[in-house]
């Protein structure tokens, strides 16, 4: 029974890693950026969501909507200054721009906000569900969910639909994209508003009824793993993805923590991340690229 | 480009770094401004520059890796730490001299970024730049969770002051001349390096690294000997950084100052050795800047927090990065060869 209890929490906090890790993908499936910046997204979203509803007062009906809102000017915002000028450049060049902008988000975050623990809005009922033994958080049932919902549904826009083609285009390669008539800058804007608004949406699952510094951005670099499993241009792998690297964790801090000691369990994801760079660079589902000269 | 009137006849004039009288004189000025410096600058002023030397010791290794070779290493300050840790350790529990220990802590760290350098050869990009974040957290999670008794886990090691025949080098202007003599060697080794068979290959690879395979240049062979060379540098530095800190513990070598060491190399200029110590100047200059006037800011507008040279530090470094990838990705060097070559050729256009 604990088996099965820490591979159905392992898969949810799996779940909760890929719908951070979708940010990720839906920015590079869209615009060939890699954003190292994502859990600086995460914790902005969370931060916009706590203003709006501990500073200014607003019920959560109201606040949610306009968290999400605000997070995806915030994620325009951040394509027209940083990105706009970048297309067709080097992948150095935005490695680069990217890290520049996690440590920039994450310098004016501190400024603005200090470095103080503050609450988070209670979104989901703190009551765990109870199956029998079994005893699963809330949040994370939900956020499962919501992770499933928006996986089917991303990767049927980014698969069948013209837009969401158009986009995929973009990601293949800038010049022949633009070459095509498609508008890169559209498309890359676009990504960046559904990434923004991912995360946001990653951060109230994640930190419903916790607390909320600026240390949450840490879940970005732990999310990292599971898009690089998946593949970076595969949205529907990210569920399965998610699943296997989180029961990996799970089972790595239940079974393998007593034994080694340490924290084996929270290095689990790294080094299955490392695993995978060294063994299959494309993840599972990824694009397989011909290099030419 | 050459000053009109100036040819080069043979090969060997072509390949020369210094090219005129008057470059003669302007590095002889400034070798003797540098060793002169403690005559004329203050302690503090000293210990900035120590602190200077070892970055750009670091940097320069970074700008062969990643300036010539073009394989992004965001691990720089992992390599500087194992060599740190290597020479710490060797000098405290063995007490070698630092004649061997700095050269065996270059090796050290040369051989971890060896093993980085391997994986390069199959992956590039930021799947690379991913693998080398990998190499921090390795180093980290490696340090702190191996016995203390090993390598002092997160009580750090202390090291003992370098001796030079019974000279103990512990003041800043004696560690300012160790440091300044071994800054010297590398530097000038860097600049023979480049323009050697092996730094050619480095630029046919970071080019095109398909290219470059078929007209013969082993690039995996290629690629792993620049983070070899890249981290014996960042070895070497982190050996000095432990013999003037007399302390190694794990947060000085975190991925905020690999972070630190990119920034230096863009700034200066990608590909470009002068520019790296140009880019380790300016950054190391600011970041002295905002160290000093951040807490007189803090006290004049409390509101702001205690925080703010943390957070100041951030905003510039995200700042520094972004502004020049967008609006001078080859860096300043390339701003100043522009001005060289137009006032060369003044008053004409071309």
């Amino acid at each position: 029974m604990d088996f099965l209890n820490y591979v159905i929490n392992g898969a949810l906090i799996g779940l909760l890693y890929a719908l951070i890790a979708m940010g990720f993908v839906v920015i590079y499936r869209a615009s060939k950026v890699f954003n190292f910046a994502q859990g600086e997204l995460v914790i902005l979203g969370g931060f916009i969501v706590w203003y709006t509803s501990f500073e200014l007062g607003l019920s959560l009906w109201l606040s949610i909507p306009i968290s999400l809102v605000a997070s995806a000017l915030a994620g325009y915002l951040i394509e027209r200054i940083f990105l706009t000028k970048l297309i067709g450049e080097s992948v150095f060049s935005m490695v680069m721009v990217t890290i520049g902008l996690l440590i920039f988000l994450r310098g004016l975050i501190l400024l603005v906000f200090g470095p103080a623990v503050r609450p988070f809005p209670i979104v989901f009922p703190l009551r765990p569900l109870f199956i029998g033994e079994l005893l699963i958080p809330m949040n994370l049932l939900i956020g499962g969910g919501i992770t499933i919902v928006c996986a089917v549904g991303l990767s049927w826009f980014f698969n069948k639909t013209r837009p969401g083609l158009r986009m995929t285009a973009v990601a293949e390669d800038h010049v022949v994209a633009s070459s095509m008539g498609i508008s890169v800058k559209h498309s890359i804007a676009a990504a960046w508003v559904i990434g923004a608004v991912l995360s946001t949406m990653g951060a109230i699952i994640f930190l419903s009824g916790k607390s909320l510094t600026f240390l949450a951005s840490d879940i970005g670099f732990a999310a990292l793993p599971v898009a690089l499993f998946a593949g970076l241009e595969s949205i529907g792998g990210l569920v399965l993805a998610g699943i296997i690297v989180g029961v990996a964790q799970g089972l790595a801090t239940a079974y393998l923590d007593p034994i080694i000691g340490g924290s084996i369990g929270s290095v689990m994801p790294f080094i299955i991340m490392l695993g995978i760079l060294l063994i299959r660079p494309t993840g599972l589902f990824g694009w397989r690229t011909i290099e030419r000269v | 480009m050459d000053p009109s009137g100036i040819f080069s006849t043979s090969y060997r004039k072509d390949r020369q770094l210094v090219r005129t009288k008057w470059q003669v004189l302007a590095l002889l000025a400034f070798l003797a401004l540098l060793f002169l410096a403690p005559a004329y600058a203050s302690p503090r002023i000293i210990a900035i520059g120590n602190v200077m030397l070892i970055s750009a010791i670091v940097a320069v290794g970074l700008q062969i890796c990643t300036g010539y070779a073009g394989q992004i290493n965001m691990g720089q300050a992992a390599f500087m730490g194992v060599g740190a840790y290597t020479a710490g350790l060797l000098a405290s529990k063995y007490q070698m001299s630092f004649i061997l220990t700095i050269p065996l802590a270059g090796l050290s760290a040369a051989g971890f970024g060896f093993l980085f350098g391997l994986t390069a050869a199959r992956i590039k990009g930021f799947y690379l730049a991913l693998t080398t974040i990998a190499a921090q957290f390795i180093f980290h999670f490696t340090v702190l969770n191996l016995p203390s008794s090993w390598m002092g886990g997160s009580n750090g090691v202390t090291v003992p002051a370098a001796t030079f025949f019974g000279i103990r080098i512990a003041t800043e202007n004696s560690q300012y001349y160790l440091i300044l003599i071994y800054a010297i060697i590398l530097i000038a080794g860097a600049f023979g390096i480049v323009r050697s068979r092996f730094g050619r290959a480095f630029i046919a690879v970071r080019d095109d690294d398909v290219a470059a395979g078929i007209m013969g240049i082993n690039v995996a062979r290629t690629k792993a000997t620049a983070f070899l060379i890249g981290a014996f540098y960042a070895g070497v530095g982190g050996a000095l950084w432990a013999y003037m800190i007399r302390f190694v513990g794990v947060d000085q070598f975190t991925l905020f100052n690999s972070i630190f060491f990119i920034a230096m190399i863009i700034v200066g200029g990608m590909g470009s050795i002068t520019g790296a110590l140009i880019g380790v100047f300016i950054i190391r200059m600011i970041q002295e800047i905002i160290a000093t006037v951040g807490p007189n800011i803090a006290e004049a507008v409390p509101f702001l927090g205690g925080d703010i040279v943390f957070s100041s530090m951030n905003m510039f470094l995200g700042g520094v990065i972004a502004l020049f990838m967008i609006v001078e990705p080859k860096g300043l060097m390339h701003r100043w060869n522009i001005i060289k070559s137009s006032y060369r050729i003044w008053p004409f256009p071309y």
